[in-house]
């Protein structure tokens, strides 16, 4: 480092921040480039809702027109694309194995005669749920198919006894009740997976941008100079450094917001001051988190591994789809140590249930939190940055 | 003199294989994302979803009916396994501020005149008003609410049916169409059996190009700053490229066997493959993910930038596999980029043998698929390394003896 006088002052540092940033590709990648990929990514692959004519079988052991009219029912469910027609319980084992198909109908040997005679026959149905989703569709139509069958051979019974049948059909099924799903009314799957995962991972891009940008300076042992550029205030060496990361990631997490909620459609019930105010403040609580880490552990690739780590792990401990009170308590406590727990909760209360502010303020209140907590630790960054000391 | 290229290949080989353990073993990130992160990582994620079931989520109930049937519809959702009726309210805006300030998660209204609906041989309605921020909560509530409906039917028409048809108690009495569901692979349909197989295979994916990554970075990078020195090559970048493949493969057998062994025994995650079978299967992929880390390498200028260009990408991946979302019914584009990757193949593959018990000659079309898409990127690996990466690290016209020299300083 040169003795001559440098600039000097947050405005000289800002410059200095934007002109890293703009001149290392890796950061377009990393702050626009990736980013915007994967908002495009994930709600282009969910665009559909829900998969639809999923591949399965039926094998039809009967051959009667009783079961060849079940295997008509079932072929002209929405969900279901009938694939193969097998003989055998084992070659639709097969099918399944081999991947071809998500699941099979099992109409058994004699089933018409044994259903008119009152043997009972029983019906079973199969499906693979290694694969959640299809799995799930198709049980709910197969079980559907089972109690229409059901209901139009109790209807041929009454029939048969001289009874009109309509008068029959609410004692088939007396108890109704209808769900209404709140503000997903199509179940549809981009709204509960796009919500979710876009921000989380716009959450481990900004934490991961904030430690390397900290931890070059400390790399090339450049940060000297940016703690002479500060006059020795450790505060603004650090906000003004990360500060222009602050405004890029903003205008990204606005046309996130925008493009989930506007251009793909996704529910928005609430009040969109709100929701702005959340996902700005969610930057900052996310920049505030790495910082922390940053702060405690100044060693550029060991703060990345662990806001990797911690990052990839929020996909699944910010329960977005294991719910937390399910989890085990010991790890349930670690769902709330991540800022997208936040902004996962309060997308919920005000985007998807339209609550009113007033039951997400604690979440507000832990965004603050976030963003206060690395001032605690700014004293151990500043040694470090007086003293840079880089470990491979 | 063929013997002699020969001999003096393999003497290359064996010395970038020694040269590299020695790199491999003093370089603290690489071991990290070689042992820690196949070790430990898969550990914390299958504990996170190991309860597997989602159960008693509570919901309110406003009953408006008051009757002794209303009262057995409720305590009959409350029995069943996945839902809890946490207590009754006054009415609707009452029951909303349960669910507004996140106490429950559901509201069962039951309307005036309910039973005597029933009574009268009609269709009670009831509705299910379902919070939907976790889709796995509803499915809880959705499985309670057909089984009570389908219980209760039952019983109701059992008691009801001789009023309508004195005769069709036959079909009553006993059900007359039983129903056997069975849930195959998963047996349980539990959450954590369903996605860490996948994830398993993921993780050691992502571990594989991130330490080749990391690697690739710390060659470009002064060895003062490094600490040690990163060149390592043999006359052909072929061989160099084998010789570090096959130590990163003997460091990895151990996590590899943990991680699609111990790991689904420890969790009990279907286990229905064999594990020599399961190995084999993924040789190609682990190949292919070499393949990838070395294209990777030439993006790659400093050991550390591989976290942030690389980490999130394991997000666009898990979406590929076809785990979540159904291969058959992706867009365009991303089938053709799902098919392109190894981790997909790989992934469907593994879960097919894993799980659903398939044997390796009856998913043969995956294996072919996957050997092809792994050679084609060990091919463009080479490409990148030959064309890309050496000449950016030893300059345009550096000859093969000067870069070997490299090395051995």
């Amino acid at each position: 480092m040169s003795d001559y006088k440098i600039k000097s002052g947050a405005w000289a540092i800002m410059v200095r921040s934007l002109v890293q940033i703009v001149r290392r590709p890796l950061m377009w990648v990393a702050m626009i480039g990736l980013p915007v990929f994967l908002i495009l990514f994930v709600t282009s692959m969910l665009e559909t809702g829900l998969p639809t004519k999923i591949p399965a079988a039926i094998v039809d052991r009967d051959g009667t027109s009783l079961s060849r009219s079940v295997t008509q029912s079932l072929g002209s469910m929405q969900m279901v694309d009938l694939k193969l027609q097998a003989n055998s319980f084992s070659e639709a084992k097969h099918a399944m194995q081999e991947g071809k198909i998500y699941g099979y109908f099992l109409i058994p040997e004699n089933f018409e005669s044994d259903l008119l005679a009152g043997r009972s026959p029983e019906i079973s149905f199969y499906t693979n749920m290694v694969y959640y989703v299809p799995g799930t569709l198709l049980f709910k139509t197969f079980k559907s198919t089972a109690v229409y069958t059901k209901a139009g051979v109790a209807a041929d019974v009454a029939n048969a006894l001289g009874q009109n049948p309509a008068q029959l059909a609410p004692l088939m099924q007396p108890v109704n009740i209808v769900s209404r799903p709140i503000g997903n009314p199509l179940l549809n799957y981009g709204i509960y997976l796009g919500n979710s995962f876009v921000p989380c991972c716009m959450q481990l891009m900004i934490m991961l941008t904030v430690c390397f940008a900290l931890g070059q300076e400390i790399k090339y042992h450049t940060s000297v100079r940016l703690m002479r550029m500060a006059r020795g205030s450790i505060f603004r060496a650090v906000y003004a450094k990360l500060l222009p990361q602050t405004i890029i990631w903003w205008v990204i997490i606005m046309f996130m917001t925008a493009w989930l909620f506007k251009f793909c459609g996704y529910t928005m019930s609430g009040s969109w001051g709100w929701l702005i105010l959340s996902e700005l403040l969610f930057v900052l609580a996310s920049q505030g988190f790495a910082l922390f880490v940053f702060c405690v552990i100044p060693n550029l690739r060991f703060s990345l591994s662990i806001c990797a780590l911690t990052g990839i792990l929020s996909f699944s401990i910010a329960a977005f789809s294991f719910p937390e009170e399910s989890m085990y308590p010991a790890m349930s406590i670690f769902s709330y140590l991540m800022p997208i727990r936040y902004n996962f909760l309060i997308y919920s209360d005000i985007a998807l249930n339209g609550r009113d502010i007033f039951f997400s303020r604690m979440w507000f209140v832990a965004y603050i939190a976030y963003i206060i907590a690395p001032l605690t630790m700014l004293w151990k960054l500043k040694r470090n940055m007086l003293h840079p000391v880089y470990i491979p | 003199m063929l013997m002699k290229k020969f001999k003096s290949f393999i003497l290359g080989l064996v010395n970038v294989y020694c040269r590299e353990f020695k790199l491999v073993t003093h370089d603290i990130g690489i071991m990290l994302f070689l042992l820690f992160l196949p070790l430990a990582y898969p550990i914390i994620y299958s504990l996170i979803y190991n309860p597997e079931l989602v159960k008693n989520v509570p919901l309110v109930v406003v009953d408006n009916d008051r009757t002794p049937l209303s009262r057995e519809l409720v305590r009959n959702i409350d029995a069943c396994d996945e839902a809890r009726v946490l207590g009754y309210a006054a009415d609707l805006p009452e029951a909303k501020k349960a669910m507004d300030s996140h106490k429950a998660f559901a509201i069962l209204e039951i309307p005036d005149g309910f039973a005597k609906k029933i009574g009268r041989s009609e269709q009670g309605n009831a509705v299910l008003y379902s919070d939907m921020t976790l889709l796995l909560r509803f499915r809880g509530f959705l499985m309670a609410t057909t089984n009570v409906m389908m219980e209760m039917g039952s019983e109701l028409m059992t008691k009801d049916i001789n009023l309508v048809a004195p005769l069709a108690e036959t079909i009553a009495v006993e059900d007359p169409l039983p129903m056997n569901y069975i849930p195959m692979g998963n047996i349980r349909s539990g959450f954590d059996s369903f996605i860490m197989p996948g994830v398993l295979i993921l993780i050691l994916h992502q571990c594989i190009v991130l330490a080749i990554g990391m690697a690739g970075g710390a060659r470009r990078e002064s060895r003062y700053l490094v600490g040690y020195n990163p060149h390592n090559n043999m006359k052909s970048v072929a061989g160099t490229m084998l010789g570090q493949i096959l130590c990163y493969i003997t460091i990895l057998v151990i996590p590899m066997i943990f991680l699609i062994h111990y790991v689904p025994l420890m969790f009990r995650f279907p286990m229905a493959g064999s594990l020599a079978e399961e190995m084999v299967y993924l040789l190609p992929m682990v190949l292919g993910a070499f393949g990838i880390g070395y294209v990777f390498q030439a993006f790659v200028t400093e050991r550390e930038s591989v976290f942030v260009s690389w980490v999130v990408t394991s997000v666009m991946f898990l979406l590929l596999s076809g785990l979540i979302w159904p291969h058959y019914d992706m867009i365009g584009i991303w089938r053709y980029l799902a098919d392109a990757l190894p981790s997909t193949w790989g992934v469907t593959g593994f879960i097919k043998i894993a799980s659903n018990g398939a044997t390796i000659s009856q998913i043969s079309g995956e294996f072919e698929s996957l050997w092809i898409v792994s050679l084609v990127w060990l091919l463009l690996g080479y490409l990148t390394q030959r064309f890309v990466v050496y000449p950016s690290i030893y300059g345009r016209k550096s000859d093969a003896k000067k870069r070997a020299t490299v090395a051995e300083i």
